[in-house]
């Protein structure tokens, strides 16, 4: 067999094409503020995302409650939101949050670890719109619902 | 009606991840954060996660009602509506703010948080918070 071949193609592969998804993980995986909190990667498809986190003691928002504060799902849901994104643009997007909006429907359960899931429901070329919920035990009884524009800057499709 | 607001940060273990630090002087109650490569979440740019400064005004604002209310027991977040007009930068960041009204029950809360120049906020929050039973109101 000759050895001049690379049959994977990983060879040829620049970082511009690598697949959106294992961009996608890596952006959960070594963004520094998500590493931080501790999220890790579920997974990922065009317009969708989902994170988990698990519960910790030193992001508590009162200290006794063992409850995650606010601000922790703030940065989940924000973080979750950016993974649907990159999940479907890729690298190139470098989605930027314009707005965001949280409702929180009641506390997690102590000790609870959090999942967030987001959907991107439209894009434009400029413009991404997105759902996200937060739960601890069940989707079906959330902890969290959000809103989010982010502003997209997408290379010109050749 | 004074309530030491150092107390208020130390009953919060994210508000001690976060390392926030507060003065008070006539305008009410000033939070700041200092930056760490830990906040960041645009490593290209740099620039602070969105998160991260969200965070950190809801934190600000959970300090104007202690201030205002005299108690240190905890207001709940019902919601809350942020903008981004900047990226933060890799720098320190502060925040104010504002409680446009005290009811019996809520709060409603607008802030905004800047780095060098206080004209140039790099992000504004509103909120509602539940507020503790028995916080007088200044209808």
């Amino acid at each position: 067999m000759s050895s001049g071949d690379d049959p994977s193609g990983s060879a040829s592969r620049r970082v511009g094409d690598w697949p959106e998804q294992a961009i996608a993980e890596g952006m959960v995986t070594f963004t520094p503020y998500a590493k931080a909190l501790g999220m890790k990667y579920v997974s990922s498809s065009p317009n969708h995302g989902e994170i988990f986190l698990p519960w910790r003691e030193d992001l508590v928002g009162q200290g006794g409650s063992d409850i995650f504060a606010p601000g922790v799902l703030t940065a989940l849901i924000d973080h979750v939101c950016g993974l649907a994104i990159m999940a479907t643009f890729g690298f190139e997007a470098r989605p930027a949050t314009l707005d965001l909006r949280i409702d929180h429907m009641r506390p997690a359960a102590p000790r609870g670890s959090i999942t967030a899931a987001a959907h991107c429901y439209k894009s434009t070329r400029n413009i991404a719109f997105l759902r996200a919920e937060a739960w601890d035990v069940s989707r079906d009884d959330l902890v969290a619902t959000a809103q989010a524009a982010f502003i997209l800057n997408r290379k010109e499709q050749a | 009606m004074s309530v030491d607001l150092a107390a208020v940060l130390a009953a919060s273990p994210f508000a001690r991840f976060l390392a926030i630090e507060t003065q008070v002087d006539d305008r009410g109650v000033l939070a700041i954060l200092p930056i760490r490569d830990e906040l960041i979440g645009n490593v290209m740019l740099p620039a602070m996660h969105g998160g991260c400064v969200a965070a950190f005004l809801e934190i600000a604002c959970q300090l104007q009602v202690a201030h205002e209310t005299g108690t240190i027991a905890p207001a709940r977040t019902i919601d809350i509506s942020v903008e981004y007009l900047r990226p933060a930068r890799r720098e320190i960041t502060y925040a104010r703010a504002r409680i446009r009204r005290l009811g019996r029950r809520v709060a409603t809360i607008h802030a905004e948080a800047w780095q060098s120049d206080e004209a140039k906020p790099v992000c504004l929050l509103q909120s509602h918070l539940r507020l503790p039973d028995g916080v007088a109101t200044s209808d």
